[in-house]
């Protein structure tokens, strides 16, 4: 016999607002992301990165100052190294601005460009997670019945995986940039690179919206757990194979793949070519290094498809749009 | 002057059309707060007017609405209201029961502390013990529709609609289930609409009944009423002399006529079996048995059957 009152007891409260609810759905989907020992790894993963790449710009700030610990270092490992480094620290010394942003911007966009194969990967594995679960078990009646409306259900999927995305990619580029500048030897740091900042947000941002929408989208094609993530993970295999090779035969099959359209917005946001240019033009001895960079690889890295990358993922997004839009329904 | 109560279902010419099937057909009730039992065979609209009042699927024509709000327009707020168990099974894979009536009460807008105690509150309520912490796929049959009907009632709300929460239990388990929602009407004062094919699970704990067949409304009245009303008629199964019985009901005026399993249906007029009783002592007959006419309730849902496989 139960010890307490087992009666039906009714409940006077307020209800929380629909964003509330919304969340709700979003850090349920996330927390069982979570739950899978691989996804959290990945995660602590971007965040160790992170660390290292706050490192890479502690390094790098420290070459902009003379007599830095770097260059102390440098002196500790040996005499050459040390001349070097001091010219080096000279030469960024006297365009401390261009330094900084030209840097930054370039770690910036490798590190998020790094960042997305991992992202890419998590969202495969959280895809049951999305929406074919759901589908699956008819859940998205009980859903329907809430006082949610199709919309919400959608809006809480999407804040799911936008918020898986952050964990691993927006979280981990900025935690770096601040935890960079902090260790900076000067305040303006923050100042300087905040172009780089500025191209990581609407980079991350775009691409994960649109990766959110193209995963809600795969994983509402099927009612099996297995094949949504399977159909996620060979677009992404093949599409990332047949990019390079269409280069040199029909390039427009390069647009295939939600990767390459990415990475396209990556060069058109981040325009790594004119940095490498200001570098060259700007600082002598960097300048000689980059020199070494094959024409094609330049003109690729100045001249990205953007036009076509945005095409591909609108009609990419329309696709996803539409799946969505036809089997997420209570009946 | 009595106050009539505030109805909490209206509908006016409602039509649900899916391909060439007319799933309702202008259907127009008003319905009162109580026990309510939607009753028709499988495949009569039963479900898809509750869903249509959840706007879980379109209404293609005519208007309804829900506890005074008009559905299409106010849905969330409607549901924020209402509760629901599917007919089918509808839980969310790798959930454990107290996790996932916790997750259903956060949907409706319960905040997290109160959305954890109050599932643990009504999965008291509907019986579920320290299975509540397993994962829902080991779930029996009972436990999922006891689940079902915790994750409905989870937010208080005024009204709950419960398609065939009985299918697939055995009869100690459908009692159990009966009683639970039959409690939350008599003893707590939330509106069920129970839908069923069974006539049996409807009679026992409905004060209202609604009798659908192919989308359209046959009846909607009090059970005590449908009870009540009968045609005063029965079938005398007698051994011989049926030519008496048949002579002795013309002097009486009583429509008598000989079935084809010999029995003899008489149509003796009368609330009760007594007339019949007299003039079969009078005529010193001694019946085998006497099958009194099936009341208003019963004899709807018959024809309610009989126009579904007419269709079928």
């Amino acid at each position: 016999m139960p010890l307490h009152d087992t009666r039906y007891q009714h409940w006077e409260g307020d209800h929380l607002g629909i964003w509330n609810r919304r969340l709700v759905i979003a850090s349920n989907g996330i927390r069982g992301c979570l739950q899978t020992k691989g996804v959290w790894q990945m995660v602590v993963m971007c965040w160790v990165v992170a660390l290292a790449m706050a490192g890479a710009l502690f390094i790098v700030g420290q070459l902009l100052v003379a007599d830095s610990v770097v260059v102390q270092w440098a002196g500790n490992l040996n005499p050459q190294l040390q001349t070097i480094v001091r010219m080096l620290t000279t030469w960024l010394g006297e365009h401390p601005e261009i330094s900084v942003r030209t840097t930054q911007n370039l770690l910036f966009h490798y590190f998020c460009i790094y960042l997305m194969p991992v992202s890419i990967f998590i969202l495969g594995v959280a895809m049951p997670l999305l929406i074919t679960r759901d589908l699956a078990s008819n859940a998205i009646i009980v859903y329907s019945s809430k006082a949610l409306n199709r919309g919400d259900y959608l809006a809480g999927k999407f804040s799911m995986a936008f918020g898986l995305l952050t964990l691993t990619w927006l979280g981990p580029v900025c935690a770096a940039w601040f935890t960079g500048n902090l260790l900076a030897p000067d305040w303006r740091f923050f100042w300087h690179s905040r172009a780089a900042l500025g191209h990581a947000l609407i980079y991350g941002v775009t691409s994960m919206a649109v990766l959110s929408l193209l995963a809600m989208g795969v994983s509402a094609t099927s009612t099996k757990e297995k094949s949504t993530p399977a159909f996620w993970f060979i677009w992404w295999i093949i599409g990332g194979v047949i990019a390079p090779i269409a280069s040199h035969t029909q390039p427009w099959l390069r647009h295939l793949s939600f990767n390459y359209n990415l990475n396209q917005i990556a060069l058109a946001v981040f325009k790594p070519g004119q940095d490498l240019k200001t570098a060259q033009d700007n600082i002598p001895m960097l300048g000689n290094m980059l020199r070494n960079i094959r024409p094609e690889t330049m003109t690729a890295l100045n001249t990205p498809a953007i036009w076509g990358a945005l095409f591909a993922l609108v009609i990419m997004g329309g696709a996803a749009g539409f799946i969505i839009s036809k089997r997420v329904k209570p009946e | 002057m009595k106050m009539l109560p505030p109805l909490v279902i209206e509908t006016q010419a409602l039509s649900k059309v899916s391909g060439e099937q007319r799933a309702l057909d202008k259907v127009d009730l008003q319905v009162c707060p109580g026990a309510i039992g939607l009753l028709g065979p499988n495949g009569a609209g039963k479900s898809t007017f509750m869903k249509c009042l959840l706007q879980l699927q379109p209404i293609s024509s005519g208007s309804a609405k829900l506890l005074g709000r008009e559905v299409g327009t106010e849905g969330r707020e409607i549901r924020k209201r209402v509760g629901y168990t599917p007919e089918q099974d509808c839980h969310i894979p790798g959930m454990v029961g107290c996790e996932y009536v916790t997750y259903c009460a956060q949907l409706s807008g319960l905040p997290f502390q109160a959305a954890r105690q109050r599932a643990h509150e009504m999965l008291d309520f509907v019986g579920m013990g320290q299975e509540r912490y397993r994962k829902i796929d080991t779930y029996s049959t009972g436990m999922r529709q006891r689940l079902k009907l915790a994750q409905a009632i989870v937010h208080d709300p005024e009204i709950v609609f419960l398609d065939e929460p009985t299918n697939g239990l055995d009869p100690k388990g459908r009692t159990q289930i009966l009683e639970l929602v039959h409690s939350l009407w008599r003893d707590y004062g939330i509106t069920v609409v129970l839908s069923s094919h069974l006539l049996n699970d409807v009679d026992r704990i409905c004060e209202q009944i609604i009798i659908i067949a192919r989308g359209r409304v046959l009846v909607h009245d009090r059970l005590e009423n449908l009870k009540a009303r009968k045609r005063g008629s029965a079938e005398v199964v007698i051994a011989d002399r049926h030519r008496d019985l048949q002579a002795a009901c013309a002097r009486e005026n009583w429509p008598c006529e000989l079935l084809p399993n010999g029995h003899l249906k008489v149509e003796h007029k009368a609330e009760s079996l007594n007339p019949l009783l007299r003039l079969l002592h009078n005529l010193k007959l001694a019946p085998l048995e006497i099958i009194p006419s099936p009341n208003a309730l019963e004899e709807t849902f018959i024809q309610a059957l009989e126009l579904s496989h007419a269709a079928a």
